[in-house]
């Protein structure tokens, strides 16, 4: 095995965690994540990389191990990022699966006033998650309308 | 919105993020691609490219969201850039921006040359360039490690 072309998307995040299997795990259940690649010291140290993919995107999973790579759960869950995750189906369905693995579902699915359908939640160690289904098409006129903001580049 | 979004976008928090618009268009070429702006000229929030990818540069809008310049230097979370170009002068752009460059450019067993570098606000980047094309069982035996790809 070579590495994929995915895993040369241009921008891959990683996020951080105390236990980084265990969040893999979580993340495979709750979001439906496909590990891809994990990389482990045989000797049970610290070493640890681990690779998923969510829906044709790839992600690093890291362990703590550094003020640059901590937990939200090491932070009083405080996130330095946070990740938003564009779905093609039913994110209802996806919300009640997430919090039936544990996710912590602080906003619940409602349609927001960009034409997509999202809810918001917390995993196990605190990352906070966003995830998205288009299920409008909204003009930028009508994004300014609804918000009283002023927009440049809506495509 | 359009519909060519990619499946996961990163959400990055700055203290101010009109300013960090500005620093990640200088120093690592980013581009902003959408800008919400509120009454007073606040940025709501806003996206820029990076290459295929996106990231949100919005302020610290909650309690749970902290630019790493609030909390010490803590990253909860870091993006990992893969480019086609010269790594060396992406860095030296970079460190001429004001990044603060943590590692410089190497090449390592993996097959990629890459750099490290905190960006104005402590954000932690790491730049990369594929240099050669390794199996796992080189790059195991490269870095005295274990890689599988059957779980």
């Amino acid at each position: 095995m070579t590495l994929s072309e995915a895993d040369r998307q241009t921008l891959i995040p990683a996020i951080f965690y105390r236990d980084p299997k265990a969040a893999m795990t979580f993340l495979e259940r709750a979001f439906g994540f496909e590990t891809t690649m994990l990389i482990e010291d045989p000797n049970g140290g610290p070493d640890f990389h681990g690779q998923m993919q969510a829906g044709g995107s790839t992600l690093m999973i890291g362990r703590e191990g550094s003020l640059a790579h901590t937990s939200p759960a090491s932070v009083n869950g405080k996130n330095t990022q946070s990740l938003s995750l564009q779905i093609e189906t039913d994110v209802d369905a996806h919300c009640a699966r997430a919090r039936a693995q544990g996710a912590e579902v602080f906003a619940e699915p409602e349609t927001q006033f960009y034409g997509d359908r999202t809810y918001r939640c917390r995993d196990p160690e605190g990352h906070i998650w966003t995830i998205a289904q288009t299920v409008k098409v909204v003009t930028r006129e009508e994004a300014e309308a609804a918000t009283g903001l002023n927009i440049t580049g809506w495509a | 919105m359009d519909h060519a979004r990619p499946s996961v976008m990163v959400g990055i928090c700055y203290r101010d993020p009109r300013a960090a618009l500005a620093w990640l268009e200088a120093a690592f070429g980013f581009e902003t691609s959408l800008l919400i702006e509120g009454p007073n000229g606040d940025v709501v929030h806003s996206q820029m490219n990076v290459g295929d990818g996106l990231i949100m540069v919005g302020p610290e809008w909650d309690d749970r969201h902290r630019s790493p310049a609030a909390i010490g230097g803590v990253n909860t979370q870091s993006a990992h850039v893969n480019l086609d170009e010269d790594i060396d002068a992406h860095c030296a752009r970079a460190r001429a921006a004001g990044a603060k460059i943590y590692s410089e450019p190497e090449d390592q067993f993996y097959g990629e040359r890459l750099y490290g570098a905190y960006d104005v606000e402590g954000h932690q980047w790491i730049f990369s360039r594929l240099i050669k094309t390794l199996s796992l069982e080189e790059m195991s035996q490269a870095g005295g490690v274990t890689a599988r790809d059957h779980l």
